[in-house]
């Protein structure tokens, strides 16, 4: 059997399939997002939506290249691809600054951002180091070790600066702890300076990442609604404060994840899950409840700051000028939406959202489709992101499987973050959303990432670790 | 330690943020309606389309008020490039400086925004917005300097719409425009910064109707504020709708002329259809051509010109100027002594000049004659009659119940009040009741004998000359009128409705023939006061006054209608400081009468005389010493 053929037969063509929709969907998009009536051509590349064009033919071509190449050269190579970004990140600090960032390789307008290819070179090293380190005789020189693979590129993308990206390189920590790599070690060692204590393990350390993140999440969410108040156009009269907006979310939440676990579980584990279900959702209610008063008591200057330092208060004049206006343009799509290029806030003429055809993309998009388009995009991720973790959990060699769960992740945190952004959930911190944003940097590198796991996992058999 | 169920923790957190996410948008976009306004706030703006304003036409279908193209030279800052000021300001015949001083005064005319958020304060004004720079120029010169404004980029031409008035006359009836002030466009929503109102006459009057309605483009723009197409396709536009026309009851004809035989004079003329209530002319001399104040510039230029000018063009004597009516008072007189039964058609009272004087003229033995001969005496008796009819006891109480009955008999012909009417500006006259009286020298303390120069039109009364006009109006229906008016019909659907409610005097209409009589003796027979205003073929029916005027000379009055059956025309002359009323008022009169009736004139000598009177250096005659 040649390997061409076992590279068709094993390709998982549902993730190969969404794929080529999300090439598809972005490229239709940021033509509408990017449109001037003077250059009505698609294919004009002297605009945005025809270079668009260009950076999906050349990274098809890649992935092409991609599927030529065998899979083990990664694993081989994986040290020195790792290295090679990293050239890459300390040479780019010594380029001049476009618009305040030394995040640009190259001359004139052609270049590439080395922070987006780093993500897959941290990946690729990442994958390589935690497939030889062996769970059980983890210790904290390889927690650390592990940690130093991702806190160089992320110091020296910080140096840029590069906030967005910076923040996309924690998702490694989520990695890191599907692979049961952790702060555990560290954290019993805190744990048994105690007299007495002696600890073989902890809840709070094998789980410290998720915790954490849940933390960051409701408060970042708190603080974000804080200073709303919602209403209802089917309940008037009624508003209530944006953080028991959070609590109600909560709730429903709980109620709804306790009859999906009752209805997962059998009925031994039921009052397990329930008293997991309602201590979770009291803690989280009592995070939202105490960073929203701990907020709130803060003085005005200090509130100023943290909005500030959040992205809430992008701009000095407190106008919150892009965040308030890709939601309105989100928020005025409605069920079916305006109709393709029909946007009125979002498109790249009228300018009210500024960047809508990179790191607000998804301003035209739901504009244009409305909620069922929002819906569907979402929908769309959901199924790849539940494909990779499933082609993850079927890969043999467990660089495979760190590498498509770095993929994931990465996927996740670009899409969780770039929405978030765009409804206001998440600070504006400019990420793009992986194959809709306008941009060949972040086209290249998210497509080679996908072709790169087809490519493992078509050769999933072949591989023996 | 089973790690591999940890990927159900990470599958949970993109459940998770997948479900949030999923809550949020449908929150967002289809429960939460308040960014769909938000968004309609930032991207879709209200382009307002002002119509041209209503035409305005006379009583036989004439252009009277239209609009005419006029250009602004329109200028963005953004897109100036290296402008030659020099250049510039001599291509549009300014000096360099007026071209800075302009660029400044637009800044400054657009005002600051205070943002209450920070405190800090910016400019309106926007460089990528388009500004006037030279408003309302001429199509001449417009296109003398259209050809250079490609060497100035920037600037550019833009049509706008302003009145024009074919006729040079009827300015104090027709009015102007100018901008809104702040004022008014806080009150009314119509009103955007330079957008024009009515200020004066049937301008202002039928503002609400003339300037018709704003048409609305939605338009969607861009952050620059530039439109970028129609709001869905224009589905929700509205088309702007020009006022409708309005037909007024004014001759175009006869205002004209009336304006020539008043050249060189200080006064007005009043002509009213006693049939419709219609003013048929309304002069007031000296005058001014409305096209003296069409667009700013000209206003500026002109207003306080005509402000300081001594013969007071600007003031509308027709409506606000209150004189004594004199002798055509004893027309009114007559029938109210008629109607209370005082005195019968031939009731005669001898001419003694002891209260009163008078000039000498053969005996009042009726009351025709009276009227013919204007004699003073005759109404001192008449009116004390009226006034001590010996409604009460004491003598004080009777004079003060008379006076009261009189002046409800004076408000019945329109005297001592504002009409109603279609034009702005009405002063009320005056009509002294008891109250009047009372709080001038107090209650009980004045009886018929001290107020008795009311009887002859002197005194505290005061009339304007469109009552005075609307009293000959009266006489000529024979007791009835319609409150004058200008307006015949407002796009073709007739006038307002209180325009065709007939008011009634207190008088009944068989008192009116002998009165009538007299004023067809006065005009006709020998010995009549206003022989001048006879013409040969139509019976016009007169009354002369000469109003005493403690500024200086005489005022010249004359009243009179034509012709005596079904009368077409009621008219109201007054000269300022012309003294007799038949020397001047009279002859013009009957000019007018006959232009109207007859379209043209029979005695050239007569009109000749009237062109050629110059009456404005009468003022300057010395002033009467009065004791």
């Amino acid at each position: 059997m040649s390997r061409r053929e076992s590279a068709s037969r094993n390709m998982d063509w549902a993730l190969f399939a969404v794929l080529l929709m999300f090439l598809l969907m972005g490229t239709i998009n940021v033509y509408s997002a990017a449109f001037d009536p003077d250059h009505p051509h698609f294919f004009d590349f002297t605009q945005k939506h025809g270079k668009q064009v260009l950076w999906v033919l050349f990274s098809c071509f890649l992935g092409f290249l991609v599927f030529l190449i065998d899979a083990s050269i990664y694993r081989k190579f994986a040290i020195p691809i790792y290295l090679f970004c990293i050239v890459l990140l300390v040479t780019v600090l010594f380029m001049p600054s476009i618009n305040g960032a030394r995040a640009w390789l190259g001359w004139g307008s052609m270049g590439i951002q080395p922070a987006e290819f780093a993500k897959i070179g941290t990946a690729i090293a990442l994958s390589g180091y935690l497939s030889r380190v062996n769970v059980q005789q983890q210790n904290i020189r390889t927690v650390l070790l592990a940690n130093f693979l991702i806190i160089g590129p992320m110091v020296l993308i910080l140096l840029q600066p590069d906030a967005g990206t910076f923040v996309v390189f924690t998702s490694f920590l989520f990695v890191m702890y599907r692979e049961g790599i952790t702060y555990d070690p560290i954290i019993l060692k805190l744990v048994n300076i105690i007299p007495g204590v002696k600890f073989k393990s902890t809840w709070v350390g094998s789980h410290f990442i998720p915790i954490l993140f849940v933390i960051i999440f409701l408060s970042l969410v708190t603080l974000l609604m804080s200073d709303n108040t919602i209403t209802f156009s089917f309940l008037p009269g009624l508003t209530i404060a944006g953080f028991w907006g959070v609590i109600l979310s909560l709730f429903i939440l709980a109620i709804g994840s306790y009859f999906l676990l009752k209805w997962m579980t059998s009925k031994r584990d039921r009052r397990r899950v329930t008293l997991i279900v309602l201590i979770g959702f009291v803690l989280c209610s009592l995070i939202t409840v105490s960073v929203n008063y701990a907020f709130q008591g803060l003085a005005k200057h200090q509130k100023d700051r943290i909005e500030l330092f959040l992205g809430l208060r992008e701009d000095p004049d407190g106008e919150d000028y892009n965040r308030n206006r890709a939601m309105a343009a989100v928020g005025s799509g409605g069920l079916t939406g305006k109709g393709y290029m029909n946007a009125s806030v979002a498109s790249m003429e009228s300018n009210h959202v500024p960047e809508s055809e990179t790191d607000f993309i998804f301003c035209p998009y739901a504009e244009e489709w409305g909620f069922a388009g929002s819906f569907v995009l979402i929908g769309l991720f959901m199924f790849m992101l539940f494909r990779i973790v499933r082609i993850a959990e079927r890969q043999k060699s467990r660089f495979n499987r760190v590498y498509a769960y770095c993929v994931a992740m990465i996927m996740f945190y670009h899409f969780a973050i770039n929405i978030g952004m765009n409804i206001g959930f998440a600070p504006v911190i400019g990420i793009p959303l992986p194959f809709f944003s306008y941009g060949g940097s972040s086209m290249m590198s998210f497509s080679m990432m996908m072709f790169i796991l087809l490519k493992l996992d078509s050769q999933r058999n072949d591989v023996l670790v | 330690m089973n790690v591999s169920a940890r990927k159900y923790v990470i599958l949970a957190f993109f459940l998770l943020v997948g479900i949030i996410y999923t809550i949020r948008l449908f929150y967002m976009q289809i429960v939460d309606d308040s960014w769909s306004l938000r968004a309609q706030e930032i991207a879709e703006k209200r382009v307002l389309v002002t119509p041209p304003r209503g035409i305005v036409y006379d009583r036989s279908g004439k252009k009277i008020v239209t609009n005419r193209t006029y250009y602004n030279l329109m200028m963005i800052e953004d897109e100036i490039r290296d402008l030659d000021t020099n250049a510039f300001a001599e291509l549009i015949h300014w000096t360099p400086q007026q071209v800075k001083d302009r660029f400044r005064e637009i800044v400054k005319g657009e005002g600051t925004y205070h943002n209450p958020h920070t405190g800090k304060t910016t400019s309106n004004y926007q460089r990528i917005r388009a500004y006037p720079f030279v408003k309302e120029l001429t199509t001449d010169e417009m296109s003398r300097i259209a050809p250079y404004l490609e060497n100035f980029p920037g600037f550019f031409e833009e049509i706008t719409s302003m009145r024009s008035y074919p006729y040079a006359n009827a300015a104090n009836i027709l009015g102007y425009l100018s901008e809104a002030n702040r004022e008014e466009i806080k009150k009314d929503k119509f009103y955007r910064p330079g957008d024009y109102i009515g200020r004066a006459g049937i301008e202002r009057y039928y503002e609400s109707e003339l300037r018709g309605v704003k048409g609305v483009h939605y338009i969607v723009t861009s952050a620059l504020n530039n439109a970028i197409e129609a709001y869905e396709g224009g589905k929700y536009d509205t088309v702007a709708v020009q006022g409708p026309a309005l037909k007024l009851g004014v001759d175009m004809d006869l205002q004209a002329y009336g304006e020539r035989l008043m050249n060189q004079k200080r006064g007005c003329i009043v002509a009213i259809e006693p049939a419709s209530g219609e003013i048929l002319s309304l002069v007031s001399s000296p005058s001014f051509d409305p096209n003296l104040f069409v667009g700013r510039r000209n206003v500026a230029e002109n207003y306080p010109k005509l402000l300081a000018d001594p013969d007071k063009p600007l003031f509308p004597r027709p409506l606000a100027s209150e004189y004594p009516p004199g002798s055509i008072f004893k027309l009114i007189q007559s029938l109210v002594a008629l109607q209370e039964g005082v005195i019968t058609v031939n009731t005669g009272f001898p001419c003694t000049k002891s209260m009163v004087g008078c000039h000498n003229h053969p005996t009042a033995t009726d009351i025709k004659r009276a009227v013919q001969y204007s004699c003073n005496p005759y109404y001192y008796y008449t009116m004390r009659k009226i006034i001590h009819k010996g409604r009460k006891k004491n003598f004080y109480a009777d004079a003060e119940a008379g006076l009261n009955v009189w002046a409800d008999y004076m408000k019945s012909f329109g005297l001592g009040y504002k009409f109603d009417t279609d034009i702005t500006g009405l002063r009320p006259g005056l009509i002294p009741n008891s109250k009047y009286y009372d709080g001038w020298y107090g209650h009980n303390t004045w009886a018929f004998s001290t107020i008795r120069s009311i009887s002859i039109g002197q005194g505290e009364v005061k009339l304007t000359p469109l009552q005075m006009a609307n009293v000959a109006a009266i006489i000529a229906n024979r007791g009835w009128y319609y409150t004058p008016h200008f307006v015949k019909s407002i796009g073709g659907r007739g006038p307002l409705q209180t325009y065709r409610e007939k008011q009634y005097t207190k008088v009944d209409q068989v008192h009116f023939d002998p009165v009538v009589e007299g004023m067809r003796r006065v005009v006709n027979e020998a010995g009549g006061t206003a022989r001048r205003a006879r013409i040969n073929d139509i019976v016009v029916c007169g009354k002369t006054g000469t109003a005493e005027n403690p500024h200086g000379a005489d005022h010249s009055i004359f009243i009179a209608f034509a012709p005596i059956d079904q009368p077409k025309i009621a008219i109201a002359v007054f000269i300022e400081n012309a003294g007799f009323g038949g020397t001047w008022a009279a002859p013009i009169a009957s000019l007018m009468i006959e232009k109207y009736l007859k379209g043209e004139i029979s005695d050239r000598y007569k009109e000749q005389r009237i062109l050629e009177a110059n009456l404005l250096h009468l003022k300057k005659k010395p002033k009467k010493k009065k004791p």
